[in-house]
């Protein structure tokens, strides 16, 4: 990858979900740690993420939810991403997760899964491992 | 370990990193006399049961009255939920929370696009009556303490009525419904970004849902400014204190030119937030009960001992707990639950030691019931009333507390009030502030979370237990049963009825008068959360979906076009 290009992450949740005080601590860290981040904030639909990503131009899209809901997120948000012809773009997953949610979700082509209380050097360390690794 | 075999040893590891308590006040070593030197017993303190309540409310505290014993109980399923009710009864549970899934807390039902991500989790989709009836099957209605723990404002005014229409259906008489709602439009908006109603909307209804309480359910009281959420959010305990405080005179003044009076309304609830600095946590009860009786004396000149009284429910800090060696959540609950005792708390929930890791499991909350009666029955804490009173440092930061918030609440009326502070994004800015204050202090190591960012250590098997007992959340396979069921139900109504219900509820929202009674009559006739938040949308000119993502059913249009 072109070293001068930042990192570009949408940070997004769906549903009905209220908890986000993960999502804004990622923001702040995600943004001190040189990368370009967009919050879509709550409620949003899974296609209004995907558009989100294409217009935001992103590499990446970290999903935040505490509800137990990962998998069955993840899996519509990547349906919308083919919609509108974005399979490229990576998803992670950070929030309540349980193994059988992280096995689930990396069957899926989601890598990079966080539960809370991760520190956040492992979890930049994780986006620049995936970008740097193109 | 070094080569030669000897282990290293720090005697400074583990030692303090801070000389301020988590709220940022900074403290001294010690307290002495000096330091509350101009405290005068008879008017800052006095004896509990005697104003200003600074040392508890009646004057043989717990002896009289223990505090009250709670859990929000709300899983997937109405069974479930009730069956979770019923056993809790059975081990000492006094006061029962209710609470909803988080697509009915934001005012949508389980049909609505936007629900199905998080359909079932955190709740029951309660999105009619016939689904309340199923989870209060059995349990008792009248004088029992209930709470209604929602976030949107849609919810309380709507839920209430439930409770109302369920009890009128059966027999009983709803005046003798006790408990509280949390009711609190700045919390609705600040920390949940409420989807249902704008502030302006809220305010309304949550003054319609406390006006019609207090004449047909005086024992309910329909609000109770809320601390827990902000300070999860960021907020600190000052603030925490200045803005349920700040919120309170607002709406009491709001209420006044109702024609309802402080002496009418009686006793004032908050929810507030139970931390970690344990002195910090109990200095912050004193001073709430303080600070509540001069401002119902000398800005509204009650004259009822009721109505100079503050009662204080209590959520322990989920975000307290964490998910790495969560065994150490039980130490944290521990001294949560005990710092609420000792500082005369009225009621109390507990987080549970598997909070972090899911929605709480069966024995984690026997662990917090079983808590509070060791507290009671063998340390025998509750004896006395208020027994660190007249300690130097207690005594000092109560004090500094009330000061602080008293200055915090002068800035709000500075900036022209709590809901123009909430709605100019000021709150907000605060929180967001304090926010990042707090995770910059845990990254540099000024805020020791144990087993967190240090000592983490190795988890072993009874760790590891309590991770593998999360509960488990609704498949999909639940999910759409619970789509299906929602639109069988909503076709299986007498539609006349309805339409006629909605057309009331249109036109009193319209009209500005109460909607209360308009809500429970809906209710009985199955309106659902998400139709009843949609039709006061509408008499607002706003869209009846708060998310814009369906239209209005087509019965709802006929019904306001019959208004027309």
């Amino acid at each position: 990858m072109n070293n001068d290009k930042k990192i570009r992450i949408l940070l997004a949740k769906s549903g009905c979900d209220i908890h986000e005080r993960g999502a804004l601590t990622l923001l702040s860290v995600f943004r001190d740690a040189g990368m370009e981040v967009i919050y879509t904030g709550r409620y949003q639909s899974p296609e209004g993420i995907a558009n989100a990503a294409v217009t935001e131009d992103v590499d990446i899209i970290a999903l935040s939810d505490m509800t137990g809901s990962l998998f069955i997120i993840a899996k519509q948000v990547i349906a919308a991403l083919k919609e509108v012809d974005a399979a490229d773009i990576k998803i992670m997953a950070g929030g309540l997760l349980t193994d059988e949610d992280v096995k689930n979700l990396e069957g899926i082509g989601v890598k990079g899964n966080f539960g809370p209380g991760t520190s956040t050097d492992i979890i930049v360390e994780h986006v620049k491992q995936i970008m740097g690794g193109e | 370990m070094k080569k030669d075999g000897i282990v290293e040893f720090d005697r400074n590891l583990g030692h303090m990193v801070r000389t301020a308590t988590q709220s940022h006040i900074e403290v001294k070593p010690f307290y002495e006399p000096d330091d509350i030197a101009h405290l005068d017993y008879e008017n800052d303190l006095a004896d509990p049961g005697a104003y200003p309540y600074t040392r508890g409310i009646y004057p043989d505290m717990y002896r009289t009255s223990l505090w009250l014993k709670s859990f929000i109980v709300s899983y997937s399923t109405p069974e479930e939920t009730n069956e979770s009710f019923k056993q809790y009864i059975a081990q000492g549970m006094t006061d029962l929370r209710l609470l909803a899934d988080l697509p009915t807390q934001s005012g949508i039902d389980p049909d609505h696009p936007a629900a199905w991500n998080s359909m079932m989790c955190g709740g029951v989709a309660t999105y009619a009556l016939p689904v309340y009836e199923k989870m209060l099957e059995g349990l008792p209605l009248e004088n029992v303490h209930y709470e209604l723990a929602h976030c949107g404002i849609s919810n309380f005014i709507y839920f209430h009525a439930l409770l109302i229409a369920h009890m009128e259906n059966n027999g009983y008489d709803a005046a003798k419904l006790r408990g509280n709602s949390i009711n609190d439009p700045v919390r609705a908006k600040l920390v949940y970004a409420s989807p249902d109603f704008p502030t302006h909307v809220a305010r309304r209804v949550c003054l319609d849902h406390i006006e019609y309480s207090v004449k047909k359910t005086p024992k309910w009281k329909a609000i109770a400014p809320n601390g827990v959420d902000p300070c999860q959010g960021g907020m600190d305990a000052v603030k925490e204190l200045g803005g349920a405080l700040s919120l309170a005179t607002a709406v009491m003044k709001d209420l006044e030119k109702r024609g309802t009076s402080l002496d009418e309304y009686g006793a004032m609830v908050f929810a507030l937030d139970a931390e970690s600095d344990f002195f910090e946590t109990i200095a912050k009860f004193r001073a709430a009960r303080r600070m509540w009786a001069r401002i119902a004396k000398e800005t509204f000149g009650a004259k009822t001992k009721r109505a100079l009284q503050l009662k204080i429910g209590i959520r322990t800090s989920g975000l307290s707990l964490q998910s790495q060696k969560p065994l150490n959540n039980a130490a944290r609950v521990t001294l949560q639950i005990l710092s609420c005792v000792l500082g005369g708390v009225n009621s109390l929930d507990a987080s549970s030691i598997d909070e972090a890791v899911g929605l709480p499991g069966y024995e984690a909350r026997i662990f917090n019931l079983d808590t509070q009666h060791i507290i009671t029955h063998e340390a025998n804490i509750p004896l006395v009333a208020d027994p660190l009173g007249g300690s130097y440092y207690l005594e000092w930061l109560t004090d500094k507390m009330e000061k602080d918030a008293n200055e915090y609440m002068a800035e709000i009326e500075e900036r022209g009030g709590i809901f123009e502070c909430l709605d100019s994004g000021w709150l907000n800015g605060i929180m967001e502030q304090n926010r990042l204050k707090l995770q910059r202090e845990k990254a540099e190591g000024k805020r020791l979370i144990i087993g967190v960012n240090s000592f983490q250590g190795e988890e072993g098997p009874i760790n590891k237990a309590v991770r593998g007992s999360a509960y488990k959340v609704p498949t999909e396979q639940l999910r759409q049963e619970r789509v299906d069921e929602v639109i069988a139900f909503k076709n299986s109504r007498d539609y006349a009825k309805v339409k006629q219900t909605i057309k009331q509820l249109y036109l009193d929202t319209k009209e500005n008068r109460n909607i209360s009674r308009a809500v429970v009559e809906a209710a009985k006739v199955g309106v659902t959360i998400g139709e009843f938040a949609g039709v006061v949308r509408l008499a607002y000119n706003l869209n009846f979906d708060p998310l814009n993502q369906i239209d209005a059913p087509g019965f709802i249009i006929d019904a306001i076009e019959e208004c027309k």
